[in-house]
């Protein structure tokens, strides 16, 4: 019993170690690094799981203290003390995730003074902030009881706690009621982007009913997983008790999610929208539907095996359906898709390991568990003792590793492998991720004169067709470096015969490698938008003799030898710059770096560069100016293309 | 927030003139000095806005081309959604954000029904960006920057009223060549930032057809609740609290008055202490 607890000890604390890293590259590095987030998905697995369903896991406290304070149940006061504890760990560990997930969460304090009180959000925060102080001052008395607080001073304050018990537990009731409810709401204002087998105009009583279902079955599997590693005793009676609730409770949930589709005359979409409906089925058959068939067997809910799986199923399904809402059943774009990141999963789990052993810490400290929590005698139930002195060492653990020594171990391990499996992305800042250039692939066409006399039309052909004109055909070289659907159609032979035939080449094709006499661009403008390095130094030390040729180009030898203070380039490689070349390289800059081929192409800022000074002189002597209807060549789309245009016709 | 949307400045974008030339995705960056692009990844590929694009050109089949940007609505969703207050909705008409007040939540990407939000991803101290309209230059009384370059005038700037007719006025001209509405003149309460298409422009929403409620309306309906929800369920409970208890009170003293003792587990500590019940329904 006590070598389980020692055993998942062991583990939370190797979780918390690689949470404990890759919270430090969170905050270093900013969201694009550590998550998989973006434009399309801007809320993921933190605000899905550790805000909306971790408000939902935490809602057994304020069931509980309904069902002991305000409906009088006393037998079921053996679970206030535990459930109240689970809640206020719930909602720290919310607030702590939503640290992680707010872009700057240094403001977070921000909502305390300024109102925005038409938000949903707003209302949420609030609620949330307000109950955390409840729930800190409902658990209070517990932890005032510990000899440690026996000053006067805090026999006052816990005296003034406990007359107040009743008000607390009302305004808990009340606040709990607003912000679960009002999760759901937060997505009232999104009715074109939930799908409408999700979305609903009471969806603030579907989620405030859900909540309650939660909560009952979460005070169960509670109970359960404290028998288990900490073994108190398991009233299955009790359970049945909670047990039975439930069943009514989702029984009445699953009737009104489904009424609510048919008032709006939504229920046929739960058999034709493809795997939504799907999900639907399998989330509220799941969460609901079962469950509450199965717990209202009495045979069921009376065994602590049927009561836990069916626990087990409700907190799926309800998690799952707070899922749905936020990430799955929400609009996202085909092509930018969101799976979290390991790092997510990591601090989500890291939270929830770090809550556990908070609440293992608390437990075995005070009297969480207590029957008769004001009587000075220890309880004589659990195996392992809940003791007022902590500095008694529980001397039940058979293993001498297991205890403080496996703890910090594990947590480095943890913290260590995390820095192992960090993608750079995190240790570094998030970087675009590398567009390779594949080269251009080559189209035989004609270059036939506009019906309307403005400019040409470029005609494609891939066969041996009679050309529309009995011109000879052409060769397009098709440049679409990075294969996304958008190309530039270049009509190479015509750029040719423009520029001075062969001899021209060196004028665009500016650093040709050796033995080459065209160097393809994407051979050294190798992606699409970073800089590649194009300078191979093993070659250049064989070809200069090794050792003896460092100062050819590092002439200064007192100097550190780098690129920078490296002769430059186009000092050998003559040919790196031609007289009248069309590429403009900056004879000081040359230093082995290829810009990205997007800006190799054209500087997209200053609209000059490779191509377009050329076209704008053209346009500019054919006494065309740059703007009209034309196609003048210095515009994007003269030149851009997409393969949806009907601008070229392929025959 | 109800303005008197009318006089406000608004843009208004006629999808047939534009050529396509990008001039004003170029103005937009230069004025804002948004520096280049992050590659087609980190953008949502189908529109091309992003944190440094807060106006992108929308390639639709048979060469249409049409300017996507920040719609700045009669009624925004995000100024509702912001629980801060970092988007406001000026009364010149544009939706402006204040990055000081800004916590980071990313609600307004989410209540957006044009999605046009975008965010710094790349920051450790990340903000939204999307089109302000050229504040700046609107209270100084020039036009944006965009609406300033284009050659084609496809793209031009006034007073929403002003625009609203003129659009009317070139349907009704060319009654052939329009699709039969300006787009933004009732959607979703109406926005400050109107087309006229010979295309259906559907695809700039998350939905085609939005209809025309304001979405704030939406929350508010449910806002409205909060206060009567507080007392009805403080209330209730109260009152369940205090029957259940006078019950158990009167039970007490009913057993004590036969002599047997009645206070089986309950303590002196508990205020509102009571007998233990039988039922286990909620």
């Amino acid at each position: 019993m006590a070598n389980r607890l020692g055993v998942l000890k062991t583990i939370l604390w190797l979780i918390v170690g690689v949470w404990a890293t890759v919270t430090v590259f969170r905050f270093a590095n900013g969201l694009g690094a550590t998550t998989a987030l973006n434009d399309a998905t801007p809320w993921g697995l933190w605000i899905a799981f550790d805000v909306m369903a971790g408000v939902a896991l935490a809602a057994g406290g304020f069931v509980i203290a309904a069902v002991v304070y305000i409906f009088g149940l006393q037998k079921y006061r053996l679970f206030v003390r535990p459930a109240i504890l689970t809640a206020f760990l719930g909602y720290l560990a919310v607030a702590i995730g939503l640290l992680y997930d707010l872009g700057l969460p240094w403001h977070i304090w921000h909502p305390i003074i300024h109102w925005q009180y038409h938000s949903v959000l707003f209302e949420v925060a609030m609620c949330v902030m307000l109950y955390l102080s409840v729930l800190a001052m409902e658990f209070a008395p517990v932890v005032l009881e510990h000899p440690l607080f026996s000053h006067p001073l805090f026999r006052h304050i816990y005296n003034i706690l406990k007359k107040g018990t009743i008000f607390l537990v009302i305004a808990g009731i009340v606040l709990s009621t607003l912000h679960q409810s009002s999760l759901g709401s937060l997505f009232l204002i999104t009715p074109a982007r939930l799908h409408p087998l999700w979305y609903s105009p009471h969806i603030y009583f579907l989620f405030f009913v859900s909540a309650v279902g939660l909560g009952l079955m979460t005070v169960v599997l509670e109970t359960i997983f404290s028998g288990w590693f900490l073994g108190h005793k398991i009233r299955a009676e009790l359970l049945s008790g909670l047990g039975a609730a439930a069943a009514w409770v989702l029984g009445f949930y699953a009737v009104v999610r489904l009424a609510d589709l048919a008032v709006y005359g939504k229920f046929g979409l739960i058999f034709s929208s493809s795997w939504y409906g799907e999900l639907f089925i399998f989330e509220l058959a799941v969460s609901a539907i079962i469950p509450a068939v199965l717990l209202a067997i009495p045979k069921v809910r009376r065994s602590v095996a049927g009561i836990t799986v069916c626990a087990c199923m409700i907190v799926f399904g309800m998690v799952l359906y707070r899922i749905d809402v936020c990430l799955i059943a929400f609009q996202r774009s085909e092509t930018l898709a969101y799976f979290p990141f390991w790092t997510e999963i990591a601090v989500t789990a890291g939270i929830v390991s770090g809550a556990t052993l908070v609440f293992i810490f608390f437990v075995e400290n005070l009297k969480v568990y207590a029957e008769n929590p004001s009587s000075e005698e220890e309880p004589k139930r659990s195996m392992v003792k809940s003791s007022y002195y902590p500095t008694t060492v529980n001397t039940l653990l058979p293993y001498r590793f297991l205890g403080p020594r496996s703890y910090s171990l594990m947590f480095v391990v943890g913290a260590a492998l995390a820095v192992g499996f960090l993608p750079s992305s995190a240790i570094f800042g998030s970087r675009p991720v590398r567009t390779p250039v594949s080269s251009p692939r080559m189209l035989k066409g004609y270059v036939v004169p506009r019906a309307d006399g403005f400019g040409h039309e470029f005609i494609l052909s891939n066969s041996a067709s009679q050309a529309p004109t009995g011109d000879a055909p052409t060769f397009f070289l098709k440049l679409d470096g990075d294969r996304h659907g958008r190309f530039v159609l270049f009509p190479h032979d015509r750029h040719i015969e423009m520029q001075g035939r062969t001899d021209s080449c060196v004028k665009c094709h500016h650093m040709n490698l050796p033995g080459d006499t065209n160097t393809s661009c994407s051979e050294c403008h190798r992606d699409m938008y970073g800089i590649t390095d194009i300078f191979e130094h093993s070659s250049h030390v064989d070809h200069l003799g090794g050792n003896d040729g460092c100062t050819t180009c590092h002439v200064n030898p007192s100097d550190v030898k780098n690129r920078q203070t490296a002769l430059r380039c186009a000092e050998c490689h003559s040919e790196m710059l031609v007289a009248g070349s069309v590429v403009k390289p900056n004879k000081e800059g040359l230093i082995g770096y290829a810009l990205g081929y997007k800006r190799a192409m054209h500087d997209e800022f200053a609209q000059k560069g490779f191509c377009i000074d050329c076209h704008k002189e053209k346009a500019a002597q054919a006494g065309r100016s740059p703007k009209g209807k034309d196609h003048a060549l210095t515009r994007c789309d003269a030149c851009h293309r997409d393969d949806i245009s009907n601008q070229i016709k392929t025959r | 927030m109800k303005l008197r949307a009318n006089n406000s400045f608004a843009i208004l974008t006629d999808t047939t003139l534009c050529t396509g030339c990008e001039t004003c995705v170029r103005a937009c960056k230069e004025k804002n000095n948004l520096g280049e692009d992050q590659p087609r990844l980190w953008k949502m590929a189908i529109d091309d806005l992003s944190a440094t694009r807060f106006t992108s050109l929308v390639r639709r089949a048979g060469d249409h081309f049409v300017r996507k940007q920040c719609r700045h609505c009669v009624e925004p969703a995000c100024v509702s959604a912001c629980l801060v207050g970092a988007l406001k909705k000026t009364k010149e008409g544009p939706v402006i954000y204040d990055a000081s007040l800004c916590m980071g939540c990313r609600y307004c990407m989410l209540a957006c029904p044009y999605g046009v939000p975008r965010y710094e991803w790349s920051k450790a101290a990340p903000t939204i960006r999307k089109c302000d309209m050229c504040y700046d230059r609107l209270i100084k009384g020039e036009q944006p920057a965009c609406t300033l370059v284009c050659p084609e005038k496809a793209t031009i700037f006034g007073t929403r009223q002003d625009l609203l007719a003129e659009a009317h006025r070139r349907i009704d001209r060319a009654p052939n060549k329009y699709q039969k509405k300006v787009f933004g003149e009732f959607e979703v309460g109406g926005t400050t930032v109107l087309y006229i298409s010979d295309i259906p422009l559907g695809f700039l929403g998350s939905k085609s057809d939005m209809g025309d409620k304001p979405l704030p309306d939406l929350t508010w309906a449910a806002m409205k609740k909060i206060p009567p929800i507080v007392l009805g369920v403080g209330g209730l409970m109260a009152g369940v609290w205090w029957i259940v208890g006078r019950r158990m009170k009167m039970q007490a003293l009913e057993a004590l008055s036969e002599g047997t003792t009645a206070s089986e587990g309950t303590t002196a500590n508990e205020p509102g202490d009571e007998k233990k019940d039988d039922e286990s329904s909620e």
